[in-house]
C-alpha cells in the first residue's frame, strides 16, 4: 500500500502536466513514455531473464521507421494500426535474430545483439532509395482513435490529445507486463536466470523462454519506438547507434532493474536531467559518464535500490549459462 | 549569472541615460548633437530586458569544427552590436544548444522556442536536422535561420511555402561552380570520378556536378563513384581503386577533415600527378590544406566566404584579424553563415520597427526579412522572397604563392547565387537543362 | 590488375596494423581479466591526439623531423601510465558481473569523449605532412608511402614480441595460466593484482599506440574512438576472444575485406563486416582461434 501514495501522486501530476503552461517539459514527457515503453520490455530480458542486449535500440528504431513509412510512404495514418505494425514487425524480424542469441548469454549475447544493432544501422544508412539514409524519412501527424485532428494546431496535438494517448498506452504496456512477470513465466524467467540447469531439470526449456522473452522485449521497444516518431516528426539512422542502445541499458541500470518501476524511474531521471545538463553544460556527456561510472561502482541497484534502502548489495543476478 | 548582471547593467545605463536624456532635450530642446547612444537608448515601444537569440551549434562529431566556426562568427558579431549600444538600444545575449542528431536538435529547438523563449533560432548545419527543424520551426511559429542544410528534398518536399524558416543557399551551388570552373579551366576532360560522402549532400552534389558539366562538356563520362561514409579517416583503399579506374578529373565534395586526410593520403601516391581534381568545398578546413601536400592547379571552392579575398571590406579584414588573433586559425566560411544570419535579424527588426513602433513581433520580423540585404562579412548578403539566401560564392585554383604554408587560391571565380542557384519555383534539373 | 590487387593488399594491411594493436590490447584484457573494455577506442583516441600534440611540442623545439616517431612512439607509450589509474577503478567491478563491468567501460568511453573534447578542442588535429617526410616506394608500378611500411612493420614486430613474450618468457606464462584459469594461478602463488595491472596497462598501451602511429597518416576526428570500437569488436569476434593470433588474422581479415569491399561493392562495405560477425558468431562462436566458449 505505502507505494501508492507516491505512485498515485506522480500519476496524478502526469495526468495534470499539460494543463500547467510548461509546454516544453510536457512534449519531454513524450519521450519519457516512449523510452519508458521500450524499457518495459528491455528490462523483461535484463532485469528478469538477466540478459544483457547491447542492440536493444536496433528495435526502437524499428518502431519509429514503421511509423514513418506507413505515414510517409503509404498514407495511413491511423495510430493503431502503426502500433500493431510496429509490434509484428518487431517480433517478425526479432524471431530469426533472437533465434540466434539466446543460444549465448553474457558477453556473447551482448555482443551479438551489438553486432545486430549496428547491421540495421548500416542499412538505414546504406539503402537510402528505401530509408531516406542519413536523412531519415518525415513521420506525419497520426491521426488517433479514428479522430482527424490535423485542424488542430501541431503544438496543442502534441501535448493535448497525443500525450493523454502515450500516456494510456503506456498505462496499457505497464499493465500487460506487469501481468506477465507475476504470472508462471515471469516466474520461470526468474528462475531460469538464478540457475538455468536446474530449470531445465524441471522441465523448461530454457532457450525457448529466453526466446520468448526477447520477442515480448522487441515489441515493446517497438511500440516505444512507434510513440518516438510522431514526436520528433522525422526518424533517422541514429536512433540505431550502438551508443543509444547502451544509452537504453544505462536508463535500466539508473532506475534499478531489479525493480519493476526502476527503468521507469531511470528514464525520466535521465531525459529531464540530460535535458538540464546539456543547456547549462557543453560537457554533459562526462557528467553523465561519471554518473554511470558510480552507479555501477556504488549503487548497482540503481535509484530505487537507493531509495528503499538496500544500498551496496554486491550480488547481481545476470544469466551465467 | 555573468549574462544577468549585464543586462541588469544594461538596463541601470538605460535609465540613467534616459533621465540625462530627458533634462538635455528639456534643456536644449531638440534631438540634435546627441550622441548615438542616448538616442538608441531612449526608444518607445522596446522592452530593456536583452534580446535572447537562440542558437544551434554542432559541437561533437564531424561536424564540430564548423559548428565551432559559425559560433564563433555569431559571438563575434554578438560583442560588435552590443558594444555599439544592440538592437535598438536592447543587448543581445545568446542562448547556445547543441546541434546533434534530429530528435536532440528538435528538443533542443523547441526548449529555444516554448521554454527558453528566444526572439529567433540561428542554427542548423546537417541536412537530416534541417530537414527535422523545418516543420517545427513551421508548428511552433518559431523563426528560424539556417545556417547550411539546405538540400533539394528540403525545399520542394518538406517545405513548399515556409513562413517562419529562411533557409541557406541550396547545397548543389558549390557542385554547380565546380563544373562551370571545371569547364573554364579544364575543358579538355573525358572521363570523371567521384569520391563523395555517402549522405544526401553527397549525392546530390555528384549530381548536380555531372549534370551542369554535362551541358559544358557533353562528352565527359563518369568512370567511377565512390561513398566513403562521414568520418572515414583512411582512403588509400579508394585512393587505389582511382588510381584503376585513371580518370581525367576527381571530383569531390568533401568539407571536413577528410579533406585534409584525403589530400595527404593522395600526395603520398602522387595521385594528382595524373589527373585534376575539383575540390568544391574543400574550403570549410581551407588552413588545413598544407602546401606539402595539396598541389597546385585544383579547383577549390571556398563556399560563401573567402579569407583571403583581393576585395575583402574592412569588415571581413577586422573579422580575419580578430578571428587568428584568438584562434590561431583563419575563419572559414561557416563564420559568414552565422553572421549573416544574425545581421539580417537586426536589419529585419530595425525595419519592422519603424513600420510598427514598437518591438516587432517575429510575423513582422519574418515578413521584413524577405528580400533583406546587408553587409555581411563576405559582402552582400540577402533573403529572396521565398527565404532561400542570396550570396556570392568563391572559387579558383590553388597556388602556392602566399605567405601562409596552406594553399590559397588565384585566380578567385566569383560566382553569384544568381548564376549557380536555381531560380524560385524552378526544379534544378529542369533549370539545368534550360542553360543556353 | 596486378598493381589494383597490390594496392588493396597494402591498404588493407596497413589499416590491419592499426586495427590489431587495438585488438591486441583488447584481447589481452578480455582473456586475462575477463573484461570487454570498450573503452580501448577511447585508449585509441587519446593516442591519436596526445600523439599530434607530442609530435608538434617535438617539432616546436626544433628537433629533427624525421626523428618525429620517436615523439609518437614515446606518447603512446607514456600514456599506458593511465592504464593502472583505470585498473584500480576497474577493480571495484571485478567481482561484479560482466554486464556491469561493460557498462562501467561504457562509461568510461562517455567520459573520456569529453574528456578529449575540453582539453583538446572540436576541431581535427594533425602532424601536418611529416606523413610524407620518409618519401616513397615505387615496385611493381605501386607507390606506397614509406611511413605505411613502417607502421606495417610495427605491427608486425609487436606482433612477434607479443607471440614470444607470451610463449617464452615468464611473465607470458603466467598471463597464460592466469587466462586459462584464475583460481588455479592464484593458488600457486600468482599475485593475481600484480598481474591485472600489469596486463591492462599493457593492453592500454597498444591501444594508445595505435592511436599515435596511425595519426601522421590521418587526422584526429570527434568521436573517432566510438567509430573504431565497432570494427575491433569485430576483430575480437572473428579472431577469437581472448586470442591473440586471433587479433592478428581477425585485424588481417577485417582490413582485407574492407579494402576490398571498398574497391569492388561499396555499398556493402558496412554491411559486409557485421554480415560476418554474425556469421562467425553463429557458425563458431569462439571466433578463429578462441576457445571454445559459451
Amino acid at each position: 500500500m505505502k507505494v501508492w501514495i507516491p505512485l498515485g501522486s506522480v500519476l496524478l501530476l502526469v495526468l495534470a502536466l499539460p494543463q500547467l503552461g510548461w509546454p516544453y517539459y510536457t512534449i519531454l514527457m513524450l519521450s519519457f513514455f516512449a523510452y519508458a515503453t521500450a524499457l518495459l520490455g528491455l528490462n523483461l530480458l535484463f532485469g528478469y531473464t538477466g540478459l544483457l542486449s547491447f542492440g536493444h535500440a536496433l528495435f526502437l528504431g524499428l518502431g519509429a521507421y514503421t511509423t514513418a513509412w506507413l505515414t510517409s510512404v503509404w498514407g495511413i495514418r491511423s495510430m493503431e494500426v502503426m502500433l500493431l505494425t510496429a509490434m509484428v514487425v518487431a517480433v517478425l524480424v526479432a524471431a530469426p535474430i533472437g533465434a540466434l542469441c539466446v543460444r549465448y548469454v553474457t558477453i556473447y549475447f551482448g555482443m551479438l545483439t551489438l553486432a545486430f544493432g549496428m547491421l540495421f544501422y548500416s542499412f538505414l544508412l546504406k539503402f537510402y532509395h528505401l530509408t531516406g539514409g542519413d536523412e531519415g524519412m518525415r513521420v506525419l501527424r497520426p491521426v488517433l482513435l479514428g479522430c482527424d485532428l490535423s485542424g488542430m494546431p501541431k503544438l496543442s496535438f502534441l501535448i493535448g490529445p497525443y500525450y493523454y494517448y502515450a500516456v494510456a498506452v503506456l498505462a496499457l504496456a505497464t499493465g500487460v507486463m506487469w501481468r506477465l512477470v507475476t504470472s508462471p513465466f515471469g516466474l520461470w524467467l526468474k528462475a531460469i536466470r538464478e540457475n538455468p540447469v536446474k530449470a531445465a531439470a524441471l522441465g523448461v526449456s530454457v532457450r525457448r523462454y529466453r526466446w520468448y522473452a526477447f520477442l515480448i522485449s522487441a515489441a515493446y521497444a517497438a511500440v516505444g519506438g512507434a510513440l518516438l516518431g510522431p514526436t520528433i516528426g522525422q526518424v533517422d539512422p541514429g536512433l540505431t547507434y550502438w551508443t543509444q542502445s547502451g544509452h537504453l541499458v544505462f536508463m535500466t541500470l539508473l532506475g534499478g532493474f531489479g525493480y519493476f518501476l526502476g527503468p521507469l524511474l531511470g528514464a525520466l531521471v535521465f531525459i529531464y536531467l540530460q535535458d538540464a545538463l546539456m543547456t547549462m553544460f557543453p560537457y554533459w556527456r562526462l557528467v553523465f559518464g561519471a554518473m554511470l561510472a558510480v552507479l555501477v561502482l556504488l549503487a548497482p541497484e540503481g535509484l530505487l535500490g537507493l531509495l528503499t534502502g538496500r544500498l551496496g548489495r554486491k550480488t547481481v543476478r545476470v544469466a551465467v549459462s | 549569472m555573468g549574462d544577468d548582471e549585464k543586462g541588469k547593467q544594461a538596463m541601470q545605463t538605460t535609465r540613467r541615460d534616459l533621465l540625462k536624456g530627458v533634462g538635455a532635450m528639456a534643456v536644449g530642446g531638440g534631438l540634435l548633437g546627441m550622441p548615438a547612444v542616448l538616442r538608441a537608448q531612449a526608444r518607445t515601444g522596446v522592452p530593456a530586458a536583452p534580446v535572447k537569440i537562440g542558437i544551434l551549434a554542432i559541437q561533437s562529431g564531424v561536424g564540430a569544427p564548423v559548428g565551432a566556426a559559425g559560433l564563433r562568427g555569431a559571438e563575434w558579431w554578438t560583442a560588435r552590436v552590443n558594444a555599439a549600444g544592440g538592437i535598438l538600444g536592447r543587448q543581445v545575449e545568446l542562448v547556445v544548444e547543441e546541434e546533434s542528431s534530429p530528435k536532440e536538435t528538435v528538443e533542443r529547438f523547441r526548449k529555444l522556442a516554448l521554454q527558453t523563449k528566444v526572439e529567433v533560432i540561428s542554427g542548423g548545419i546537417s541536412t537530416a536536422v534541417g530537414l527535422a527543424l523545418g516543420p517545427v520551426a513551421e508548428e511552433l511559429a518559431m523563426l528560424w535561420l539556417s545556417w547550411d542544410a539546405t538540400t533539394q528534398k528540403g525545399v520542394e518536399e518538406t517545405m513548399p511555402t515556409p513562413q517562419w524558416s529562411f533557409r541557406s543557399v541550396d547545397n548543389e551551388a558549390e557542385a554547380i561552380g565546380g563544373a562551370i570552373l571545371t569547364a573554364k579551366h579544364f575543358p579538355e576532360m573525358k572521363t570523371i570520378a567521384g569520391l563523395n560522402n555517402d549522405y544526401s549532400y553527397g549525392r546530390d552534389c555528384w549530381d548536380a556536378f555531372q549534370a551542369a558539366l554535362k551541358h559544358f562538356l557533353p562528352d565527359v563520362k563518369p568512370v567511377l563513384d565512390l561513398w566513403p561514409k562521414l568520418g572515414v579517416t583512411d582512403f588509400t583503399a579508394h585512393i587505389a581503386a582511382i588510381q584503376q579506374a585513371k580518370p581525367d578529373l576527381l571530383m569531390t565534395s568533401f568539407w571536413s577533415a577528410d579533406t585534409t586526410i584525403f589530400l595527404k593520403q593522395a600526395a603520398a601516391v602522387g595521385l594528382f600527378n595524373t589527373m585534376k581534381g575539383c575540390f568544391t568545398t574543400g574550403g570549410g578546413v581551407h588552413d588545413s590544406l598544407k602546401k606539402s601536400f595539396t598541389p597546385e592547379g585544383l579547383i577549390l571552392g571556398y563556399n560563401s566566404m573567402y579569407f583571403h579575398d583581393a576585395q575583402a571590406s574592412p569588415l571581413l579584414k577586422a573579422f580575419v584579424r580578430d578571428y587568428r588573433a584568438k584562434y590561431n586559425e583563419y575563419p572559414p566560411y561557416e563564420c559568414d553563415h552565422a553572421y549573416f544570419t544574425l545581421e539580417a535579424y537586426k536589419a529585419a527588426v530595425e525595419k519592422a520597427y519603424q513600420a510598427a513602433n514598437e518591438w516587432p513581433t517575429q510575423a513582422q520580423v519574418a515578413k521584413a526579412l524577405e528580400g533583406m540585404e546587408v553587409e555581411s562579412l563576405s559582402g552582400t548578403r540577402s533573403y529572396r522572397e521565398d527565404h532561400i539566401m542570396m550570396c556570392n560564392f568563391f572559387q579558383g585554383i590553388t597556388t602556392h604563392k602566399n605567405d601562409f604554408d596552406f594553399v590559397t587560391i588565384d585566380p578567385v571565380e566569383v560566382l553569384p547565387t544568381t548564376r549557380i542557384t536555381k531560380p524560385p519555383g524552378s526544379k534544378l534539373y529542369d533549370w539545368i537543362r534550360s542553360w543556353t | 590488375m596486378l598493381t589494383h590487387a597490390i594496392n588493396i593488399l597494402l591498404s588493407g594491411i596497413f589499416h590491419a596494423a592499426i586495427l590489431f594493436l587495438v585488438a591486441a590490447g583488447l584481447q589481452l584484457v578480455f582473456g586475462v581479466q575477463r573484461i570487454f573494455n570498450l573503452a580501448c577506442g577511447s585508449f585509441y583516441a587519446l593516442g591519436a591526439y596526445t600523439g599530434v600534440s607530442a609530435v608538434n611540442a617535438f617539432i616546436r623545439l626544433g628537433l629533427p623531423h624525421e626523428l618525429f616517431l620517436l615523439a609518437l612512439i614515446g606518447a603512446g607509450v607514456c600514456l599506458a601510465l593511465i592504464g593502472p589509474l583505470i585498473e584500480w577503478l576497474l577493480r571495484f567491478v571485478y567481482e561484479r558481473d560482466e554486464a556491469l563491468q561493460l557498462l562501467f567501460t561504457f562509461a568510461l568511453v562517455l567520459m573520456f569523449e569529453d574528456i578529449i573534447r575540453l582539453i583538446w578542442g572540436p576541431s581535427p588535429l594533425s602532424t601536418g605532412s611529416l606523413y610524407l617526410i620518409y618519401g616513397q616506394v615505387t615496385a611493381l608500378g605501386v607507390t606506397v608511402p614509406v611511413y605505411n611500411l613502417i607502421v606495417i612493420a610495427a605491427g608486425l614486430v609487436i606482433a612477434l614480441l607479443m607471440g614470444a613474450m607470451l610463449a617464452r618468457t615468464r611473465f607470458g606464462r603466467i598471463i597464460r595460466a592466469t587466462a586459462e584459469n584464475r583460481e588455479m594461478s592464484a593458488a600457486m602463488g600468482v599475485n593475481l593484482r600484480a598481474v591485472y595491472v600489469k596486463v591492462f596497462t599493457l593492453g592500454t598501451m597498444l591501444g594508445t599506440l595505435g592511436g599515435a602511429l596511425v595519426i601522421p597518416a590521418t587526422a584526429t576526428m570527434s568521436e573517432m574512438g566510438i567509430e573504431l570500437i565497432v570494427e575491433a569488436f569485430a576483430v575480437v569476434v572473428i579472431g577469437g576472444l581472448g586470442s591473440m593470433r586471433g587479433a592478428l588474422v581477425g585485424a588481417l581479415v577485417v582490413g582485407i575485406l574492407r579494402a576490398v569491399a571498398i574497391s569492388t561493392y561499396p555499398e556493402l562495405e558496412m554491411v559486409l563486416m557485421y554480415l560476418i560477425v554474425i556469421g562467425v558468431l553463429v557458425l563458431r562462436p569462439q571466433g578463429l582461434f578462441g576457445e571454445p566458449a559459451v
